[in-house]
């Protein structure tokens, strides 16, 4: 019942599936809330604060308290909005986002994921998709400061997925297959995480996966001190939680891809698989709070030159260098 | 289970149901972003029509040019240009009525000329893919023996993308 990747499509099978779905969706809000509240405590430590440490034993309930407030906060539609778009696009928003989750490999008995032979390509197949909802958002909020940030989103997201794409291709390569079950168990073979023969892919991967994620110093889309937020400056309630939501889920999705693609996934000595799969996670979330703390945001007219100009051209060489790499090293 | 109404069949009749209901959506939305939107929902059901027919890579390409990069280009074309821009509605005529009766006429005539075709029907014991991932076999073909038509099609594109940005250009020293 729980092995469908092997098996064809029955009502069990189906029944597994569902379960599957719903528990990794109970992840994610888990993993979302309490990275968070993580992200905040962190915060705090770097800044000499305390964080927040009022609602439960060590603040533990603090987001809970937080997603509880924003759930029965009234949902405002603004009068001048296009209302059928306005309500659609925190949902267009966010079921890519859950979506991508199906391809990481939690664990080694690859339970809850989909084993497709395409991972690699439908996790950017799906993050692309997510920019038509914060793009949708920002046109139906009819404001200006909601349009700049919609549309400085789907730029900056769009044109960062290409660079990311060609690190992604790096892998690849090495790994000989885009099944992301493959890539960890290519690096087991190997004996080597990717991070090593990849260095210059995993630069421009965690550069361009920060831009992709909207997250600082690539926080254009929602730079406080210009846009008032950007693309959600309208919303409130739980429209506006479900596009945190996203992109929490997003920075959940790109630490288990991190994991998976470059520091050897559930692969790892003594622990089981699934605590290798966390701690490693745990590091990308950590290296993201980090740098929230240390970096400024990045001028507008530097971004594109630097996706463009030093992301791409340093993509291709790793690119060009990986083929070489595997056509005279690894031969056979 | 009869083979009618397997997993497949059900998820063809939803998926094309959902195509054609974005379809017609996007012919009678007066808006031109609700009409963007409406097109990405046929794209993505045709993705879904291919990853159903096992050709999956075709299938992702299909969402991350069509419906990410193609749909997010006509949008940006709407919102830079025009914010509130819809159609206007239009009366019918005696003109429309006759299309109409035409375009129902031609659809039955396919109907019937496609069900009354004898189709050549592939052997299913007989893998396509060589036992390879469809990713894998589709890069064989390419790279093997579809190799040059391949890099002469790469080639027309570049062509065609240098010809846009030169052809763009030029309208802007014009000015």
């Amino acid at each position: 019942m729980w092995q469908w990747q092997t098996q064809p499509l029955t009502w069990s099978t189906f029944l597994a599936m569902l379960i599957g779905t719903v528990v990794i969706l109970l992840l994610a809000l888990g993993v979302v809330t309490y990275g968070i509240l993580a992200e905040r405590k962190v915060l705090g430590w770097m800044q000499g604060r305390i964080g927040p440490n009022r609602v439960g034993p060590f603040g533990l309930l603090q987001t809970v308290a937080d997603v509880l407030k924003l759930f029965i906060k009234e949902d405002v539609v603004p009068a001048a909005a296009d209302r059928p778009l306005f309500l659609l696009a925190p949902v267009l928003a966010f079921v890519p986002a859950f979506m991508a989750l199906a391809v990481i490999p939690f664990s080694m008995q690859h339970i809850f994921t989909a084993g497709i032979g395409t991972g690699l390509l439908y996790y950017l197949a799906l993050s692309a998709l997510t920019i038509h909802g914060v793009m949708l958002g920002g046109w139906a909020s009819n404001n200006k400061y909601s349009l700049i940030g919609g549309m400085r989103s789907a730029a900056q997201m769009l044109s960062y997925e290409v660079p990311l794409g060609l690190s992604l291709v790096g892998v690849a390569l090495l790994a000989g297959s885009l099944n992301l079950n493959d890539v960890v168990r290519a690096q087991q073979h190997l004996g080597l995480w990717f991070i090593i023969p990849q260095f210059l892919g995993f630069c421009v991967f965690i550069v361009a996966a920060t831009a992709e994620l909207n997250r600082t110093p690539f926080d254009l889309p929602e730079a406080e001190s210009e846009l008032v937020a950007g693309y959600h400056t309208e919303y409130s309630g739980f429209r506006w939680a479900f596009f945190m939501l996203t992109e929490y889920v997003y920075l959940f999705a790109m630490a288990g891809l991190t994991a998976t693609l470059f520091l050897g996934g559930w692969s790892g000595p003594w622990l089981p698989g699934w605590l290798w799969f966390a701690l490693k996670a745990a590091a990308f979330f950590f290296f993201q709070f980090w740098l929230r703390n240390t970096m400024p945001r990045i001028r507008a007219d530097q971004l594109m030159t630097l996706c463009w100009k030093v992301l791409l051209p340093l993509g291709l060489v790793n690119l060009v260098l990986t083929a070489v790499l595997k056509a005279v090293l690894l031969k056979g | 289970m009869s083979p009618l109404w397997s997993a497949q069949m059900i998820a063809f009749f939803l998926i094309s149901l959902f195509i054609l209901a974005c379809a017609v959506m996007m012919l009678s939305f007066r808006k031109v972003v609700y009409m963007a939107l409406a097109v990405g929902g046929v794209f993505i059901g045709c993705a879904a029509l291919y990853i159903l027919l096992g050709a999956e890579f075709v299938g992702i390409a299909q969402v991350v040019v069509y419906a990410g990069a193609i749909t997010i280009l006509i949008l940006f074309a709407i919102m830079l240009t025009n914010h509130e821009a819809t159609e206007p509605e239009e009366p019918w005529t005696v003109r429309k009525a006759l299309a109409a009766v035409g375009c129902f006429l031609l659809g039955v005539t396919l109907l019937f000329v496609i069900r009354g075709q004898a189709w050549p029907q592939g052997d299913p014991s007989v893998d396509v893919n060589q036992g390879m991932s469809n990713t894998l076999a589709i890069g064989e073909a390419l790279f093997k023996s579809y190799m040059i038509p391949f890099e002469l099609v790469s080639l027309l594109l570049t062509v065609a993308l240098v010809g846009a940005v030169i052809l763009a250009q030029q309208r802007k020293g014009d000015q």
